[in-house]
């Protein structure tokens, strides 16, 4: 746990952690049915009460253990006797820059992709979902996507998963592609990203970059929207030498695209500036719009479908006023649509922002979660957020600055209130990167739940 | 023979029939569930997910059939589902769906004779050829149209082959008088080709008549352009 007042003594903080990780876990049985990741995609069957596991795609370090990379499962289920520990971890091949995953979405599979050298580990994680089994490793993929190069997220459709890329194996520049396979592991197709030259009919092709990040679906719009962040030759630069490299600076995304998503076709590109990443669309039946947040711009921008149903983009908010920016990374939408929880990693903050009205987002709160800090992920009922540090291998803070945890928080409405923390570096498992949400008892999904 | 289906089911079949009637009828408007301009046949590509899978069922005759020969020559719409689902969004819907289909194959001869529907129970110890047929007989409402059979299967051994073939899974509720249904499953409709080839996989998110027909007609088309070639 971490304790940043020192002057306390160890018996008051501990009794105050115990009871904050009491009230975080005694959270289960308001949110019966209602659980889930917030930021899933609605194709994936959804989990039946609270979540029990916690799986955390991690990165290896060198010298740290096995110093390879490895998908953790922290148990989180209230009661456990391992609860808030690490019960498992599943060692794969090498350092792959382990980054995002996702699920099949019957969710028995769960699919981990490496940025680096563009492989996906497929793990069983039905027939013992607190035993993770690696079932099959995609070690072929730029030559069988026809170039496509680090594969980013992983998200569930309907049989398939869509694998949103970051780069191609030609250049290993900043263009890129969607690519789909089957959930038996078999190619179905790549999607190569607009450009200007090939903007295939997308409007205002002259804004196209190519460049590509995140990938989410609003079904009952037939909208897909996609961001865009920078291909191989920057993400696995040294960060220090990247951000004084003015040319490669050059060389980031800064467009949205909305797709006609069952024919896979661009229709809409929008100039976003500054890198936007983490798409999160809302869930309200006529909430049409997403939020993303910018990288480089400290910005958050509202995509939505104007009285027209034209879809637009604009800025709505700024994400702190530190100058030079706090560099938001990740974000968390909570289910009814009205809190923003928004990750930064150059300061270690959680912003908390009220976005009841999408237009006019108010900052509400903040928190230190750490020293550097990337991705979030929100129970269903929007009472317990899960906090992981690192970012990617050569771009995390180094020395003091590079704390490498899990961190789970109780969100009361007002305030983060600490209930467990997991030091990746002390438990030599390496970098924590995405986290995902398991458990053993798993319903119908999202599409067929907001429709009954 | 006569068979009691159960009232959640007959109220969920017949919402949908009404439901889908007024669409048909009102020449498949957005509604708010799928509220969007599907694309034009054609205009569009369906690239091929895998084969379909091939395994011996029963139709709802009790004859002998091999899948395969329900899966290929025409464009088939397969659709996995068991009788006693009351799930509103889920068999009984996706039921409706195909009824829709083949009502719109009663008057359009294209569809008629380029279509197949296939509805195949997961369910076997309770689906027999002679619960399927009662089936059909109590939702298919026109006798015209494309061909749409019901087939079970002929055990659970070579039912699970082709389950775990076409990614249908299906696991039993903790609960048996669920009310939804003793069965948890995921939708799963799938397209295929003529040649037997999976084109695509509806879930409840996805599955709007409007995106079924444009790929059916998207299919025919490509059929016709390639024997023209």
């Amino acid at each position: 746990m971490k304790r940043p007042n020192l002057s306390q003594s160890r018996t008051t903080i501990v009794s105050r952690d115990l009871l904050a990780a009491l009230a975080f876990a005694c959270t289960l049985s308001l949110g019966a049915a209602r659980a889930d990741e917030t930021c899933s995609s609605p194709y994936l069957a959804r989990l039946e009460g609270q979540e029990e596991l916690v799986y955390v795609w991690t990165l290896g370090v060198e010298g740290l253990g096995d110093g390879v990379d490895k998908l953790v499962t922290v148990d989180v289920k209230p009661g456990s006797a391992t609860y808030g520990k690490v019960i498992n971890s599943v060692s794969v091949d090498g350092r792959n820059e382990a980054h995002h995953g996702g699920f099949t979405d019957d969710r028995r599979q769960l699919w981990l992709a490496g940025l680096e050298n563009s492989k996906v580990f497929i793990f069983d994680v039905h027939t013992d979902p607190a035993k993770p089994k690696l079932m099959k490793t995609i070690d072929n993929f730029a030559e069988t996507t026809g170039g496509a190069a680090g594969p980013h997220g992983v998200y569930a459709l309907p049989g398939r998963v869509l694998i949103p890329c970051l780069s191609n194996a030609k250049d290993k520049g900043g263009r890129t592609a969607l690519v789909e396979y089957g959930n038996d592991g078999n190619f179905i197709a790549t999607h190569w990203m607009p450009t200007k030259e090939d903007a295939r009919g997308a409007a205002n092709a002259q804004f196209a970059d190519g460049y590509g990040y995140d990938a989410r679906v609003l079904p009952r719009k037939n909208a897909l929207l996609t961001s865009s962040f920078t291909g191989w030759n920057n993400y696995t630069r040294d960060f220090g030498k990247l951000t004084g490299d003015s040319e490669a600076m050059k060389n980031f995304g800064s467009t949205m695209v909305m797709w006609d998503f069952h024919a896979r076709q661009p229709k809409k590109i929008f100039q976003v500036p500054g890198v936007p990443l983490e798409i999160r669309w809302a869930w309200g039946e006529k909430h049409n719009y997403a939020f993303t947040a910018t990288a480089l711009t400290s910005k958050i921008w509202l995509v939505y479908a104007d009285d027209k149903g034209e879809w637009q983009a604009k800025e709505v908010a700024p994400i702190s006023n530190v100058k030079g920016g706090v560099l938001p990374v990740d974000i968390s939408l909570s289910a009814d649509d009205k809190t923003l929880f928004v990750d930064s990693f150059g300061d270690g903050k959680c912003r908390v922002f009220d976005v009841s009205d999408p237009q006019k987002p108010k900052q509400i709160y903040e928190k230190q979660i750490g020293k550097q800090l990337n991705m979030v992920s929100q129970s269903w009922d929007g009472k317990r957020l899960y906090f992981t540090s690192s970012v990617l291998a050569r771009w995390d803070k180094t020395g003091a600055d590079n704390e490498q945890f899990l961190r789970a928080y109780a969100w009361t409405g007002k305030e983060l209130k600490p209930a467990f923390d997991l030091d990746f570096t002390a438990l030599k498992l390496g970098r924590p990167h995405h986290m995902l949400f398991g458990s053993t008892k798993i319903g119908a999904a999202r599409t067929v739940a907001s429709r009954e | 023979m006569n068979f009691h289906w159960s009232g959640r089911f007959v109220a969920a079949f017949a919402t949908l029939t009404l439901s889908a009637a007024i669409s048909v009828g009102a020449d498949l408007p957005r509604d708010p569930d799928y509220d969007y301009d599907p694309p034009v046949p054609g205009s569009y590509a369906l690239p091929v997910v895998k084969a379909a899978a091939d395994g011996a069922v029963l139709d709802s005759n009790g004859e002998s059939v091999n899948l395969r020969d329900l899966t290929h020559g025409r464009v088939t719409i397969l659709s996995f589902i068991y009788t006693r689902c009351a799930a509103g969004k889920a068999c009984p819907y996706a039921t409706g769906v195909l009824n829709q289909l083949h009502e719109r194959s009663v008057a359009d001869q294209s569809l008629a004779k380029k279509m197949r529907l296939v509805s195949m129970s997961f369910d076997p110890e309770y689906d027999t050829p002679q619960r399927l047929a009662a089936y059909a007989e109590a939702i298919r409402e026109e006798k015209a149209g494309c061909d749409w059979r019901f087939v079970t299967a002929k055990s659970r051994a070579e039912l699970e082959s082709i389950l775990v073939a076409y990614g249908q899974t299906v696991d039993k509720r903790p609960n048996p008088t669920d009310p939804q249904g003793p069965l948890y499953h995921i939708l799963r409709v799938y397209l295929i080709d003529r040649e037997g080839r999976i084109r695509n996989i509806y879930s409840s998110g996805t599955l709007d008549l409007r995106l079924v027909l444009a790929d059916v007609k998207t299919l025919v088309l490509e059929e016709a352009k390639l024997s023209t070639q």
